[in-house]
């Protein structure tokens, strides 16, 4: 007992220590491969270790309707998403494995969508409080697909346990895997509003909202929520491929390791031409489009239930 | 000759009323009308002759003719005239109708004649504080010549704020500005929003003030002055140069050698190309369509190192002076321009084609921000914004100056009167531009670029001058002065009739679209504002205390 | 599938911005940078002061054979007119054009010019002011003692509050 206990430690000491490290990095070759493609040179690959440094060491101000709620909110989004890494295999079994199911899965990344909230509405200024409105819409249409997809995994593998559906359950049917396969294109449509990246990052819209919630954040407390958001890049990058490709996971460790930052990687490396490609929607279209992917997700559930 | 029909028309109708006329070309019109007389007048002349409206300048010619000066510009574009309608009102007691109920472009005009000459528009029913900050005590208004141009008030309010009118039903205020990472200048557009709808929109302006009319007409000379205006504006300098020198050579009489004309005819279509493809990249960037920005300004660069070469600067030309310009095209620089159009051109066209099927931006963009014919005509709209909605106007080609009447092009007009129209006007330009810049490359004969001046300019008398900017037509008003200095410069930049169409165009759009329906009119704060603030919000007195120097320095000319 | 073309034109264009500072920007020729005023060729005409629309450039008399030019450099507009009016090519447009600092008195530039005599009477010129009779008396500028009678353009330079209506006694 004492030994799976240290073991469990060990993984999500681990786990959580790696993603730390590791977010920033990939967010620097985000930045990088972005620049790449607007022909300029753009920031070293270590730049966001020192954007966060920098943040990290200055005043802490207090700005803002209620503070304490802005301070709460960004410790929360950081711990939720870093409790959401223990749960989530990254090239190896989840540490706290046992300690939830999918259920738990689903409401520690929603709860990280509604810290933004309660920082945008702790802040209380205009601007914060129309990304806040934005930020809302976009997650009621938003979450489910998500939460769909775990659960379509679920209904294929007969459990809610993690490691039987983050393990590309969603293609365990008997015969052609209708509702995975629909899944995945949903998901592939919809990721790169998990991300907040263009073209759906609305509720931060720069030009147009000024940051929207965080707009009332900096110092150390906007360095919290920027590692938040690099993190849940990797966690639900981690997530997706888990889900949706799982193939070589199997393989011993180091290289089933690899193999999956590489799928990581190339995640990542999408995520960035299509956030460098395209423009930024309107709130009003992306709900459209969210509204539509739902009903396709919809359409997937009940397949799933009738075992395809 | 097309003027005097305009005058004849006048006089037919109303008689005694017109008290002196002066038609010193072809295409310049000046009508000297009774005071009371003036709203019918500009009624007439706006409404059943159809003219443009302008602007409407007020100035203190008290020193001179013991009286204050009203001056209506209009612009007859079919005849290729210009006409200034001019009042003289009695010093005791400056008052004029106001004519903005039936030209509603006159509203921001007449509101900074009262701010800054003291004139009172009677009747005008938006009568708050245009340019002047809040706190400025009443009674002092500085383009009147006994205020001194470093004259700083005693008493400044810092308390008094600007009132703005209630917000209607349901509604909440959202402020965009001062600050806001979309505008590069200060201004505060106050919105009233019901969710993601706004319902209605006013606005506070001239943060940017600096105080150049004024600096003009005391401290400087002829030839000092184009340093000062091509600094108005961050892009259009040369325009402002331009227009400035045109409008004094319009005055004197001058006329500046050919090669001057195409040489000033080059510069500013340049000024046209690397304004567009400006903007362009910034209107992706407010999309959030970061890529195409960069890209914009990529291609846009040979432009500006070319400008580098010809002028010595990347934007501040420095290039022109009354009666010509300071620098030659030599024959390897124009081969080098003539590379550069090409590649701009190739480079450019797939990035048209790109933009024009791309569904991305036209989503954003169409049915976004609309000015229809109307608004143009009542509002007085300009340039881009003008020719998208369906106007066909273009100074270049209605009131030719510099060498645009030798050379051919064609003027771009789109129908829709939204932001996706104002795009492919702006992106079809370009290519008009580069034809127009080949055609005076080629027909530029050698020969002196600059006027020799010997005498000093006839005083008194007034200029003229419209020029197409890239954001529409940039009008200045000269009044030529003594010891070859202007008496009254005014400056009116496209942005300021186009600023006063936004609330109307934002009315029923979303927020979300509020940022890019103004960036759709290119706006360029620093044109409008114009002149330069004695800081006395933050409490900074930034006081030039040139006069001692001056002395010293004009001294040692004697 | 435009998408797809513009993501080719942007990869295809390479890497355009150059990593300033690290790397040197490169000015073309005719490039109006910083004025550099050469002592040794100005005769103090004042033509460049005359024409300078910003201003910036003072002329003042030390004494009756030294003349002061002084360029502020503050509100330069670099157009370069001061440059082309100067009969003796003193001034030339540099190729500088990172001038931006802290000290105000960075940019300025000064120059002492030795003016010779009128060769015919020896001094032809009438003092203006009572301040200028004072010199005539042998006051030296260079005393640290009297410094503040000195021009109030020099004093307002040195930011020094500016002296005035002080009463000179003249026998």
């Amino acid at each position: 007992m004492k030994l799976h206990l240290m073991w469990a430690i060990a993984g999500v000491a681990l786990n959580v220590g790696l993603v730390l490290l590791v977010a920033p990095l990939f967010q620097g070759i985000l930045r990088k491969i972005t620049a790449r493609i607007q022909s300029r040179q753009g920031p070293p690959i270590r730049q966001p270790y020192f954007d966060l440094l920098k943040l990290l060491g200055k005043e802490d101000i207090e700005s803002g309707q209620t503070p304490s709620m802005q301070r709460f909110a960004a410790y929360l989004a950081l711990a939720a998403v870093l409790t959401a890494t223990c749960l989530v295999p990254m090239g190896f079994g989840a540490p706290l494995n046992g300690a939830g199911d999918g259920i738990l899965l689903i409401y520690l990344l929603t709860l990280c969508g509604i810290c933004t909230l309660l920082a945008g509405l702790a802040a209380g200024s205009t601007y914060s409080l129309v990304g806040i409105s934005r930020e809302m819409m976009s997650m009621i249409v938003l979450e489910p697909l998500f939460a769909i997809a775990v659960v379509v995994g679920a209904m294929h593998a007969q459990s809610f346990r993690l490691n039987t559906v983050l393990h590309g359950s969603v293609y365990s049917t008997g015969g052609f895997p209708w509702s995975g396969l629909l899944m995945l294109g949903v998901m592939l449509l919809s990721f790169q509003a998990f991300v907040q990246r263009v073209p759906f990052d609305i509720s931060e819209a720069e030009t147009e909202l000024m940051e929207g919630p965080l707009l009332e954040y900096s110092g150390p407390k906007l360095a919290l929520f920027k590692y938040a958001f690099m993190a849940k890049l990797i966690v639900y990058s981690a997530l997706f491929v888990a889900l949706f490709v799982p193939w070589g996971s199997g393989l011993a460790f180091p290289l089933g390791w690899l193999l999956f930052w590489v799928k990581v990687s190339v995640l990542v490396l999408l995520v960035t031409v299509v956030a460098a490609t395209h423009a930024r929607y309107r709130i009003d279209q992306a709900i459209r489009f969210f509204a539509g992917l739902l009903a396709v997700a919809l359409v997937a559930l009940v397949l799933a239930s009738y075992g395809h | 000759m097309i003027a005097r029909e305009r005058l004849d028309q006048l006089k037919a109708k109303f008689g005694p009323a017109i008290l002196r006329a002066d038609l010193p070309a072809e295409n310049r019109l000046f009508v000297v009308v009774e005071p009371s007389a003036v709203k019918v007048v500009c009624q007439y002349v706006f409404r059943d002759l159809d003219a443009r409206y302008v602007i409407t300048i007020g100035a203190d010619d008290r020193p001179y003719s013991g009286k204050f000066l009203v001056a209506h510009d209009f612009a007859f574009d079919r005849d290729h005239v210009l006409c200034s309608i001019l009042v003289y009102l009695p010093a005791a007691s400056p008052r004029i109708d106001s004519i903005s109920e039936v030209v509603p472009a006159a509203s921001w005009a007449e509101r900074e004649m009262r701010d800054l000459v003291g004139i009172e528009p009677v009747g005008h029913r938006y009568m708050k504080r245009l340019v002047l900050p809040d706190g400025w005590p009443e009674g002092l208004h500085p383009l009147r010549k006994d205020v001194s141009w470093n004259h700083v008030p005693e008493s400044f309010d810092d308390t008094r704020e600007f009132t703005f009118e209630e917000p209607p039903e349901g509604c909440t205020v959202v402020p965009f500005g001062p600050f806001h990472p979309t505008l590069d200048e200060p201004a505060h557009f106050r919105m009233y929003v019901e969710g993601e709808m706004v319902r209605g929109c006013e606005y506070r302006g001239f943060m940017a003030h600096r105080g150049i009319e004024k600096l003009a007409e005391s401290v400087l000379g002829y030839n000092d002055i184009p340093m000062l205006a091509e600094r108005i504006c961050g892009i259009c300098g040369c325009v402002h140069s331009v227009a400035y020198a045109q409008a004094v050579e319009d005055a004197a009489p001058l006329k500046p050698p050919p090669r001057a004309e195409y040489i000033r005819t080059i510069m500013l279509e340049l000024e046209r190309l690397h304004s567009h493809l400006l903007w362009t990249g910034l209107a992706c960037h407010i999309l959030g369509f970061d890529t195409l920005f960069m890209q914009s300004f990529r291609i846009r660069e040979p432009i500006m190192w070319i400008a580098e070469k010809i002028t010595g600067n990347r934007k501040t030309y420095a290039l022109v002076v009354v009666g010509g310009v300071r620098r030659d095209i030599t024959p390897e620089l124009k081969n080098e321009l003539r590379q550069v159009l090409d590649r701009l051109e190739a480079e450019w066209r797939p990035v048209v084609d790109a933009v024009s099927k791309d569904k991305n931006i036209q989503k954003r963009t169409s049915g976004v921000g609309v000015a229809d014919l109307t608004a143009v005509k009542n509002v007085a709209l300009l340039g881009p914004v003008a020719r998208a909605a369906g106007a066909d106007i273009d100074c270049r080609r209605d009131h030719p100056y510099a060498a645009y009447g030798r050379v051919e092009f064609d003027v771009i007009t789109e129908r829709g009167g939204d932001v996706w129209s104002r795009v492919l006007v702006r992106l079809r330009e370009v290519f008009e531009s580069i034809r127009i810049i080949r055609q005076c490359l080629e027909k530029m004969e050698p020969g002196p670029i600059q006027l020799q001046i010997q005498d000093e300019l006839p005083a008194g008398r007034m200029g003229l001058s419209s020029v197409e900017a890239p954001r529409g037509e940039s009008h200045h008003f000269v009044i030529t002065g003594e010891n070859n200095r202007p008496r009254r410069w005014r400056v009116r930049a496209p942005t300021y009739q186009n600023l006063q169409a936004v609330p109307a165009m934002i009315k029923d759009q979303q927020i979300a679209d509020m940022t890019i329906s103004l960036g759709s009119i290119d706006p360029c704060f620093s044109c409008t504002d114009r002149l330069e603030t004695i800081d006395l919000r933050s409490g900074a007195v930034k006081v030039w205390s040139q006069q001692e120097l001056l002395k010293v320095t004009r001294a040692k000319k004697d | 599938m435009s998408k797809l073309k513009e993501t080719i034109i942007c990869l295809t264009a390479g890497r355009v911005t150059l990593p300033y500072p690290a790397a040197a920007k490169p000015v073309p020729e005719g490039f109006r940078g910083r004025p550099i005023f050469d002592a040794r060729k100005c005769i103090g005409c004042a033509g460049c002061a005359n024409n300078c629309p910003a201003r910036e450039i003072l002329i003042y008399d030390v004494s009756q054979e030294i003349r002061v030019l002084e360029y502020l450099g503050r509100r330069c507009t670099y157009c370069g007119r001061c440059a082309d009016v100067c009969p003796e090519k003193a001034i030339t447009m540099s190729a500088e054009f990172e001038a931006a600092t802290n000290a105000i008195g960075d940019n300025r530039q000064r120059i002492e010019i030795f003016m010779s005599t009128c060769q015919r009477c020896g001094r032809c010129f009438t003092e203006p002011s009572a301040l200028e009779k004072l010199k005539m008396k042998g006051y030296r500028f260079d005393d640290p003692e009297n410094d503040r009678w000195v021009f109030r353009s020099r004093a307002f330079l040195e930011k020094d509050k500016v002296v005035d209506d002080i009463e000179i006694e003249l026998d």
